[in-house]
């Protein structure tokens, strides 16, 4: 199954800490952050208290979010306790829950598109923005109807600057210049994002980039078949790069900063027209600790130090608009919602992958295998 | 059993609980999931009018059949050496020799799998001692398409053909190659018209047995295809997990267990599966 980003970045902050680049706090306080929280509600504080339980993608992000994202509103709020579940709350697993009328989630990590899917589907609840405060995230894209973010991350073009001595890809469109570039291409086995930077090759603004032309951006990323892998996982893309199978490739940010640092630069990355994507958290319908998961979300939203936090951990850049002059100078450069580096990004349109994610997956991945 | 050679109703009766078993919790969920292909996301036989309308079926269709046929073939002619040399060894050599032949098969598929990787990639140790020898200029493209899975593939599946073919080679009578030499015939003649022909039902279990293991195949094929040259087994797994097209992969599932229901029933009319799968020996 495909690999979602959340558990990519859990997968990459495991590694670092087993190699003791991060130490066991700043590893918890990310996790925290994550989502994965306050282990230590303890059972004295639990029969007094009412509790939110907030869903991530498993591993150490069970412990991340609950510091950087849980611990903070326990903290202002006494008598609630956030519990995390790693269960990954994935769409269908979100559907069946709220169509079997028992919910058992509050907060789930979950996608702008599947906001959109699920939302109309009248299967979450609505952000109310009396309580989480808009101004809190960045203005487009990451407070929606049904979710709102309080983390990003993005598709970059990342490459091997020794394959191209006399410099590197700039754009979408020299991506998918095989005569300029030549090479063996990396793409994500999956629609979302890689469509869209398939529509700039085709020449589209990327400030009128949406709605996207599937059947053109199907037929423009499988030209690239031949001279293209795939991946899945995080772990994967890196391999893929660092090994030299692929000499340009889209993959997460997280994973180009890491390749950049441990190959002293050899492998770059650029921000110009990558897919600058929210976090988004969503509430499914019907939700055992009803508005207390509104309140949490406002919290989240609103401190920006544990958000920073959660980016020194595992690269989710913050969104909270004071965060960026809190982060450290050295990580600014990595952080896909430093103001330099947002200006030059495309928000991927949650709202259009919502209504058309599955026809256009399922048309690309016809499209690209067999 | 009973007096007319055929069991009788008291050998039903013992064997009736694991019947049941087997009917109530592999049988019934099979024909279950089985059913999906017709009624998602409609009644109907849509999903299998695909076979004839969808390029992207008859992609994965033709390239498993593509890739288990020429598997096959290499299986067969690499095992088929193998099994010549451990029939002609001395008795120690055959020890020896049918350890060599186990040893990969206790090994995790997985682990050969990287392995394949290690030394295929572009930076792997075949394209690096090429390209050092100078004998390239540019590294081969050995993985990441259906050589790499065809590489991996025959790996996996020539201890799968030596063993049938050994059995039957072993039942060949010696005196009758002798018999044949005395007769005047050469080697190549004693070989051709003599051996070949007795090892034959040999050749086409062991070829009915790797091409239908090859076709479910899918950890080889997912690892190395480069995530693009996909095989059946995980094209199915692709519609069941990341696109929820339930229909389409059970379709295809169907057809799948059909394929290799129809290969046994046309070789079970030329060989004794039975000896095959082991039993009845």
């Amino acid at each position: 199954m495909m690999q979602s980003f959340q558990q990519d970045c859990i997968d990459l902050a495991m590694q670092r800490f087993r190699r003791g680049e991060v130490d066991r706090r700043t590893l918890l306080a990310g996790l925290a952050a994550l989502g994965v929280g306050a282990m230590a509600g303890g059972a004295a504080q639990a029969q007094a208290a009412r509790k939110l339980v907030m869903v991530n993608w498993g591993g150490l992000a069970n412990q991340g979010f609950g510091n950087f994202y849980g611990a903070p509103f326990v903290a202002a709020n006494a008598g609630w306790t956030v519990e995390q579940d790693s269960t990954g709350p994935s769409a269908g697993r979100i559907r069946s829950m709220v169509e079997s009328r028992r919910v058992t989630w509050d907060l789930c990590d979950s996608s702008a598109s599947s906001s959109f899917l699920l939302g109309g589907q009248n299967l979450l609840t609505k952000i109310d923005y009396d309580v989480v405060k808009k101004e809190n995230t960045l203005p487009v894209g990451f407070a929606l109807e049904y979710g709102a973010a309080p983390y990003s991350f993005s598709s970059v073009l990342c490459y091997d600057s020794a394959k191209f001595p006399q410099g590197g890809p700039t754009s979408w469109a020299d991506f998918y210049d095989l005569q300029k570039f030549p090479g063996t291409r990396l793409m994500r086995r999956d629609a979302l994002a890689t469509l869209d930077a398939a529509q700039m090759a085709l020449g589209k603004a990327p400030s009128a980039l949406y709605p996207l032309d599937i059947a053109a951006t199907v037929r423009k990323a499988a030209s690239l078949r031949r001279n293209a892998v795939f991946w899945n996982s995080g772990s994967e893309s890196e391999q893929f790069l660092r090994t030299g199978e692929a000499v340009m490739g889209q993959i997460w940010h997280t994973r180009a900063t890491v390749l950049e640092r441990e190959t002293n630069g050899r492998i770059k990355f650029i921000w110009p027209q990558a897919l600058l994507q929210a976090g988004i958290f969503v509430i499914p319908r019907g939700n055992p600790g009803g508005e207390g998961a509104q309140r949490l979300l406002a919290s989240m939203l609103a401190n920006p130090e544990p958000q920073v936090g959660l980016l020194t951990l595992l690269g989710n850049g913050p969104t909270n608009p004071r965060a960026a002059a809190l982060v450290p100078q050295e990580l600014r450069k990595n952080n896909p919602t430093d103001p330099d580096n947002a200006r030059v990004q495309v928000v991927l349109n949650g709202e259009w992958w919502g209504r058309n994610y599955q026809q256009a997956n399922a048309d690309f991945i016809d499209a690209v295998t067999g | 059993m009973s007096d007319s050679g055929r069991p009788g109703l008291g050998w039903w009766l013992l064997i009736l609980p694991a019947l049941l078993l087997l009917l109530a919790f592999y049988v019934a969920p099979i024909v279950q999931v089985l059913a999906v292909s017709v009624t998602e996301p409609e009644m109907g036989l849509g999903n299998y009018e695909r076979i004839f309308t969808s390029g992207s079926v008859q992609r994965v269709i033709l390239t498993t059949l593509r890739i288990c046929l020429i598997t096959t073939v290499f299986a067969l002619l690499l095992g088929y050496g193998i099994a010549y040399a451990i029939t002609l060894a001395s008795p120690r050599m055959k020890g020896w020799w049918i350890l060599a032949v186990l040893v990969p098969l206790w090994i995790s598929v997985l682990v050969r799998a990287f392995a394949w990787v290690t030394l295929l990639r572009r930076q792997g140790l075949i394209n690096n001692t090429l390209m050092e020898s100078g004998l390239i200029s540019e590294p081969l493209p050995l993985v990441w398409n259906e050589f790499g899975i065809i590489v991996g593939m025959v790996h996996y599946m020539v201890p799968f053909a030596v063993l049938p073919m050994l059995s039957s080679m072993r039942e060949i009578d010696p005196r009758l190659l002798a018999a044949a030499r005395g007769l005047g015939a050469s080697r190549g003649d004693t070989f051709r018209r003599v051996f070949l022909p007795l090892s034959m039902p040999g050749v086409i279990a062991a070829g009915v047995l790797v091409f239908i293991f090859s076709l479910g195949f899918y950890i080889t094929p997912a690892i190395l295809g480069g995530g693009k040259t996909l095989m059946v087994a995980e094209w199915i797994s692709l519609q069941i997990l990341d696109l929820i097209r339930w229909g389409l992969g059970t379709m295809m599932a169907t057809m799948l267990v059909l394929a290799i229901l129809v290969t046994l029933a046309v070789f079970s009319r030329i060989v004794d599966l039975r000896r095959i799968f082991g039993s009845g020996a």
